[in-house]
């Protein structure tokens, strides 16, 4: 935290609450309130440094990461805000073509 | 009321297309197992978006599909009940458990997690007694406040399985976190929670009996192992195994190594053996009936030597399956996940023998692959 700034009033809060001891503990979310299962940046490199390793072909693998929010930052949100995002699309290799990008709800 | 649909003759007929991978050839089968075959392997297996299947692995044919009312896009964990006779299904994005009768597709047990205003999730971890009678679900419970979410202590909730579509937990206890695999014990007295470390929990108080460390491991010369355990298939043997990776350090040199892991749910025993400095990854693993053998699949397929520790034998897959089994008999290997098609293989030798594709191609994605059996 020492290296971090606060930038509006309610980061300066929490600083605050820190200080005080008033805050809880930071949970992981693991329990999926928006969609971070892991912590995963997203698509990996494998473990030789390199991409040829990873599942083979990359549809193979789409929706096994999707499903349980492997890929928060690449995928939408299937597990809570966009349940239908596959809806009519079984299959990643025949599919993915017609999955689309979503965007926040206004 | 029936959640669950069989398909007609005429569309089971349909559905049993066979590719035989190794040639290419396409056949058209009855789907039905053959009779008088004694203690034939079925396979049960999901697929997007609600599909059950159960495949006769002898005539790689579609012996019975259902469609499952409220699965919501995948079928995670399968668990088989001790009569194998119902499959329990992680549904509705893993706030939903339903059991499915194996014969009818008759919709037998539900227990929806969720409730308003708490969002509960449970990440694959799900495991049933061996008397059939308690299902224990790992919930990841979040008060949905009006303008916050606010992270509940984990928890396991027990669940009769003989409650119907209405199921409510008759008893909860709190849980770790990072939990990802429940593993019930045949003593029926106690059960064992996989995440960073291995727990085992009284069945009945909740009350934790002991913790072996898997993240803390305390190998000798080895670094802290990482683990992936979403498949909870301990049949033939009664004994779970999953690869493990770590650095062996040695003489001023760290050795990226696979290890194998075994932990026998009757003993209790868990060991881990090195079998190789990694040079494939694989994702999961299934020990051979007379447990001489580990097979563990991912874009590769392997046989380990669980006796002298060592790689046997590895082949190139057509694309990366995420999970596997092995037949009765110990002669073929059973791979499945990722796409729409379940993979035959023969166990010595590695070769591919046969591939079915599943009808209307759904993705089973991370579906557990499991084997029953039927007269």
């Amino acid at each position: 935290m020492s290296n971090l700034k606060p930038t509006n009033r309610k980061a300066e809060l929490l600083l605050d609450a820190v200080a005080e001891g008033h805050v809880a503990e930071v949970l992981a979310m693991e329990n999926v309130a928006g969609c971070a299962t892991t912590f995963d940046p997203g698509w990996e490199v494998d473990p030789f440094g390199g991409v040829a390793s990873l599942c083979q072909p990359m549809e193979a693998d789409l929706y096994g990461c999707s499903d349980p929010c492997w890929w928060p930052a690449q995928v939408p949100d299937t597990m809570n805000t966009y349940p239908d995002w596959d809806a009519g699309k079984p299959s990643a290799p025949a599919d993915w073509r017609n999955l689309d990008s979503v965007f926040p709800k206004k | 009321m029936p959640t669950a649909t069989r398909p007609t003759d005429a569309a089971r007929a349909r559905l049993a297309r066979i590719v035989l991978g190794a040639c290419g050839a396409v056949l058209l089968a009855s789907g039905a197992a053959q009779a008088g075959e004694a203690k034939a392997d079925l396979l049960v297996t999901g697929a997007k978006p609600d599909r059950l299947f159960l495949i006769d692995a002898a005539s790689r044919s579609v012996h019975a599909e259902y469609r499952v009312a409220g699965a919501a896009g995948q079928i995670f964990t399968i668990l088989i009940s001790p009569d194998e006779r119902t499959a329990y299904l992680l549904v509705d994005r893993m706030e939903r458990i339903v059991g499915v009768d194996l014969e009818t597709g008759r919709e037998t047990f539900r227990a929806d997690l969720s409730t308003p205003g708490e969002r509960v999730k449970d990440f694959f971890a799900m495991a049933l007694s061996p008397d059939g009678r308690e299902l224990v679900a790992y919930e990841l419970p979040t008060l949905l406040k009006p303008s916050e979410y606010l992270v509940e202590e984990p928890r396991f909730a027990v669940f009769r399985t003989d409650a119907g579509l209405a199921a409510k937990a008759v008893r909860s206890f709190r849980a770790p976190r990072r939990i990802a695999m429940l593993l019930a014990r045949p003593n029926g007295k106690s059960f064992y929670a996989i995440g960073f470390d291995l727990y085992e929990y009284d069945l009945r108080t909740g009350k934790l009996l002991g913790t072996r460390g898997i993240q803390q491991w305390n190998v000798p010369e080895h670094a802290q192992p990482d683990l992936l355990a979403f498949w909870p298939v301990t049949e033939p043997t009664g004994i779970f195994t999953s690869p493990v990776y770590t650095e062996v350090k040695q003489g001023g040199q760290s050795t990226p190594t696979t290890a194998l892991m075994s932990l026998d749910l009757k003993s209790g025993e868990l060991a881990y053996h090195d079998f190789e400095p990694l040079s494939a990854l694989i994702f999961s693993t299934v020990l051979s009936p007379d447990r001489k053998h580990a097979y563990g699949v991912y874009t590769t397929l392997s046989s380990i030597d669980v006796r002298n520790h060592r790689l046997e034998k590895r082949v190139p897959l057509d694309h990366t399956f995420y999970d596997v089994n092995v037949s009765s008999d110990g002669r073929e290997i059973y791979l499945g996940g990722t796409n729409c098609d379940v993979a035959f293989y023969d166990a010595a030798s590695l070769s591919k023998k046969a591939i079915l594709k599943l009808p209307g191609c759904g993705d089973q994605t991370l579906s557990t692959l499991r084997v029953i059996h039927r007269p």
